[in-house]
């Protein structure tokens, strides 16, 4: 027998000593692993096991002027199936098919689909997602969420905006607020295995969701409605491409209506409305006569129904400039008293065009105004004594005037996409471009611009930021947030805005803008009617601007009538849609007939005598 | 002074087998019945099978540390062929899963021959080794006794590469211990490295491993080694707790096989780890007194191949799960799921015993 010699020990010692030796430094990479680089694997373990799901936070309302709710949300349910999770399938799909109005086929395919989760229907009404819950079936699942709703349709549509897929803003007053309406969506964390089935009774980790702010705004549901029907009785009347319409309170800026119509419904903001269809159509079929057959009239591009889409939504008001044409001389005449090159004595006279270099420049009557002072000038409308206000200012001092009364920087209302006035370029305004400027003529401004300088103008010469947001407040109704907005003051002398006042109220009461007369109350007005470019086109804008008490303006109306079908004079057809308005919102607004307690203490006093 | 002749046996050890049998049974069902549940609907089915094996192998290992140990001498050669054979064998005859043939089907059981094979060339060299003791300084006796040894390495390398290295560390510690020289096995060491490299050289998917090793977050074949990092790492200084991993939750697979220690070290922290280490340093510190203390040389081997055996799987596997070495398929003594090696380590187990009840010692 061999005996096991002192060697082999030693050597199945040093052995033992290198595994030990060995092992100590395995145990040094665990420590290195397990306390240095925990935080960083554990972190890398937990990002892999955690699943994130958002809870959906409720987007604030936007409320009018009256309390009404313009913008809300409404509870619509998911219909999904865990396939894992099911037992009676025929008994889900015949469920399934009755209670959501898809066919057999359809509901099949997605209930035998092998996959963790599968969506069946989203954007089910509450009540059907209520009634497939109450089956308690096993497998089905139904999810609620949240999705913007607008109780009235299509009312001030391009003002309020919509949402998109995200509830996110897309347009309009949804996107300036996004910030405040929005919230803040709720998180539920829970634990997944590998194949990203989630873990019972693993502690899951919530954070709750912070619901959006209600967006209270100025405007008045009822004055946007009266504003609204007067509109769309002139766009069908005189078959116009579309009306505009600002109600604004000239003091403080806010808006109280804001119409554009068309308009679209704001619930189904991606179907093109009647209107554009048409004009789709026409061009559909224009197209087919040049074109191949491939076109058919039911298809479109992406490209050019994105086009119309936007076309469709943009509000006419804020996104689009137009040539002002006679309300314009509203702000000439301003400059003018103000500069004090003219008084109202002065008197002038028409032949019925103006000579200003080599260019003869035609007034509107041919016939021409003969003599007339400047109150009758004004009341006439008549262009070549505003051509003369406009020679006697000089390029110079029109420049400062439209720099001072706003004209060349945005009005900064609280909507997107707001044009910027195109104007000429000093340095290239030669006499003709001043004489076009003073009637209103040869430089582009928005209908917004206008109706704010006007306001400032009339106010006692406080430049105004037109808006809609008043406040910010949570659902509770506390106020969270008073908006504010820049005033700037003295744009004109309060003497100058007086007398501006009172000639505006001439205007009405016996000039051009008769038609906007309501016996008992005292309206400033002007009419415009402008030729849109090309001239050739002979597509005309008319429009009026009419405020009320004269006085003491608590309200102003700017109505644009775009491209009307026969009688296109401003004073003919623009005129009586403002007087419309007022009849209807004056004594809601609580002016009173003043005017008609002066005519009776005349009357009285006529007695006496 | 009065001698009495007392018959040892080594209790120690057979309480560690036993822990270790248990805890790896307990850390094998909390890592595999996610898996059960999924794959076989049932959570203990990994675990049902294991405690067959171990019933099987306690059983085994407790009649083979009643028979003397020089039973098994005679052996040695039938040993040796047998395991050749059956490891020739399953390269044709075996069943395929994932890719490798590795188990061979018997009735109802199956069973990886690569693991007979470790056992049998601890017998087979004990034996031959044994024959010429004074033979052992010569470079000549150590090279003959290697190329013997080559044959059932490159057999069972051709499936098993992992299993092929063990077997070839056996050889190299038997040969190592029963030779009274140093020198030569510093130039053989140097020579294996050498080898080595030229091996890892000669294959790009050989490069592939060691690239994978150096950084397992850039490819995609690092996955399992990344998931068990995550596991390790995860488990902090007391980990989370048994039985509340979740990287075992499917993240790294098969989580019950040679990953199993990332999960004890989720589970149980670096604490957990650090004690699972120092059982296995008990276990082998068992071996090498008895070893010192065998009666012959031959018992002396014998424990030194199980010792060698024991050391080389416990530390490769806890190397290649911390990503210390590239990745190479190693399972973890006693805690792994797999019943032959199971079942055959527990035999060891009572080779080691049994020498163990041939100590002789003095007592007062």
């Amino acid at each position: 027998m061999q005996r096991n010699k002192t060697y082999n020990r030693k050597k199945i010692m040093l052995i033992f000593v290198a595994i030990c030796a060995v092992s100590l430094l395995l145990g040094g990479r665990l420590v290195y692993l397990m306390v240095f680089c925990s935080e960083y694997y554990g972190q890398k373990a937990e990002n892999l096991h955690e699943r994130e799901r958002d809870i959906k936070a409720a987007r604030g309302k936007i409320i009018d002027a009256t309390g009404t709710v313009l913008a809300t949300n409404r509870t619509v349910c998911t219909i999904s199936v865990i396939h894992s999770q099911l037992e009676d399938k025929e008994k889900v799909i015949q469920v399934l098919c009755k209670e959501l109005g898809l066919s057999e086929e359809t509901v099949r395919k997605r209930v035998e689909k092998v996959s963790a989760i599968e969506r069946v229907k989203s954007n089910v009404d509450k009540e059907t997602g209520d009634k497939i819950r109450s089956y308690n079936l096993a497998g089905v699942k139904v999810d609620e969420d949240y999705k913007r709703y607008y109780p009235y349709d299509s009312l001030a549509s391009k003002v309020l905006g919509f949402t998109g897929g995200d509830n996110q803003g897309i347009i309009g007053l949804e996107v300036k607020y996004e910030e405040y309406l929005k919230g803040i969506n709720g998180k539920i964390l829970t634990l997944t295995d590998a194949r990203g089935v989630e873990i019972e009774n693993a502690g899951e980790r919530r954070a709750e969701p912070v619901d959006g702010y209600n967006l209270h705004i100025s405007l008045d549901y009822n004055i946007q409605m009266y504003a609204q029907q007067a509109a769309l009785k002139v766009l069908e009347s005189k078959e116009a491409d579309s009306v505009s319409v600002i109600v604004m309170n000239p003091q403080n800026g806010e808006i109280m209506a804001m119409v554009n119509v068309p308009e679209f419904n704001l619930n189904d903001p991606f179907t093109l409305n009647n209107i554009e269809k048409q004009e789709i159509e026409g061009q559909e079929e224009q197209e087919e006569g040049t074109q191949s057959q491939e076109t058919s009239a039911g298809e479109m591009t992406e490209e050019k129904k994105q086009e119309l889409l936007n076309q469709m939504w943009r509000n006419q008001c804020i996104n689009d400039t137009y040539e002002p044409g006679s309300t314009f001389k509203i702000i000439t005449a301003s400059a003018a008293l103000e500069q004090k090159v003219v008084s109202l004595s002065d008197s002038f006279f028409c032949p019925g065009y103006k000579m200003v270099e080599d260019r003869r420049i035609r007034c509107h009557k041919v016939a021409g105004h003969g003599a007339e002072d400047f109150t009758q000038g004004i009341m006439n409308s008549c262009n070549p004594v505003f051509i003369e206000l406009g020679l006697r200012l000089g390029i110079d001092h029109m420049y400062h005037y439209f720099e001072q009364f706003g004209l060349l920087s945005k009005t900064h209302i609280d909507l997107p996409g707001e044009a910027a006035t195109i104007m000429h370029k000093k340095e290239n305004m030669g006499q003709v471009e001043l004489a076009t400027v003073s009637f209103g003529q040869s430089f582009q401004i928005t209908p917004i611009q206008l109706a704010t300088t006007v306001s400032s103008l009339i106010n006692g010469g406080n430049r105004v930021t037109p808006h809609f947001g008043v406040s910010i407040r949570d659902s509770q109704g506390n106020l969270i947030k008073e908006l504010e907005y820049d005033t700037q003051k003295d744009i004109v002398s309060p003497e100058t805005s007086q007398t501006l006042r009172s000639l505006l109220e001439k205007v009405v009461s016996e000039g051009s803008g008769k038609k906007a007369y309501i016996e008992g109350f005292s309206i400033g007005g002007k009419t415009a009617t402008s030729q849109t470019l090309p001239r050739s086109a002979h597509r005309y804008i008319s429009s009026f601007i009419g405020f009320s008490p004269a006085e003491n303006p608590q309200v102003l109306a700017l109505v644009i009538i775009n491209n009307p079908q026969g009688v296109y004079y401003g004073g003919t057809i623009a005129a009586p849609v403002v007087q419309e308005i007022f009849s209807n919102i004056l004594p809601y607004l609580g002016i009173e007939r003043e005017a008609l307690l002066e005519e009776k203490e005349g009357e009285k006093s006529q007695i006496e005598e | 002074m009065k001698e009495k002749r007392v018959r040892y046996y080594d209790y120690s050890l057979l309480f560690i087998v036993i822990f270790l049998v248990c805890f790896g049974l307990v850390v094998l069902y909390s890592t595999s019945s996610y898996n059960g549940q999924v794959k076989f609907g049932d959570a203990a089915y990994y675990l049902k099978k294991q405690v067959f094996a171990a019933g099987l192998g306690l059983a085994a290992m407790l009649v083979v540390s009643r028979i003397d140990y020089h039973f098994w001498k005679p052996f040695w050669l039938l040993a040796y062929v047998t395991a050749f054979g059956l490891c020739t064998l399953v390269l044709f005859k075996g069943e395929e899963i994932k890719g490798s043939r590795r188990w061979l089907e018997i009735g109802p059981l199956s069973m990886q021959p690569s693991e007979v094979a470790k056992i049998a060339i601890i017998i087979f060299l004990a034996t031959i080794i044994c024959k010429m003791p004074k033979k052992m300084g010569k470079l000549s006796t150590i090279v003959k006794v290697m190329v013997m040894v080559l044959p059932m390495v490159v057999i069972v390398a051709v499936e098993n590469l992992s299993t092929a290295i063990i077997i070839l560390g056996i050889a190299i510690a038997l040969v190592f211990v029963s030779s009274p020289k140093y020198m030569q096995f510093v130039v053989m060491g140097g020579l294996v490295v050498a080898v080595g490299a030229v091996f890892i050289l000669a294959a790009s998917y050989r490069m592939d491993r060691l690239k994978i090793w150096l950084e397992p977050e850039k490819y995609e074949k690092g996955y399992q080694t990344l998931q068990g990092l995550y596991a390790i790492g995860s488990g902090g200084l007391f980990g989370k707790g048994l039985g509340a991993s979740m990287q075992k939750l499917g993240f790294v697979p098969e989580a019950q096989n040679d990953m199993i220690f990332s999960i004890i070290c989720e589970e149980l922290g670096l604490f957990g780890a650090i004690c699972v280490i120092l059982l296995f340093l008990l276990l082998i510190w068992r071996f090498m007194v008895i070893a010192n203390n065998a009666p012959d040389l031959y018992g002396a081997l014998i424990v030194t191949g199980v010792m060698a055996h024991m050391a080389i799987q416990v530390i490769l596997n806890i190397a290649v799960v911390t990503n210390s070495i590239p990745n190479t398929g190693i399972s973890l003594p006693f805690i792994s799921y797999g019943g032959t090696s199971i079942l055959f380590l527990l035999a060891e187990m009572g080779l080691a015993l049994s020498v163990s009840r041939g100590i002789k010692f003095d007592m007062d």
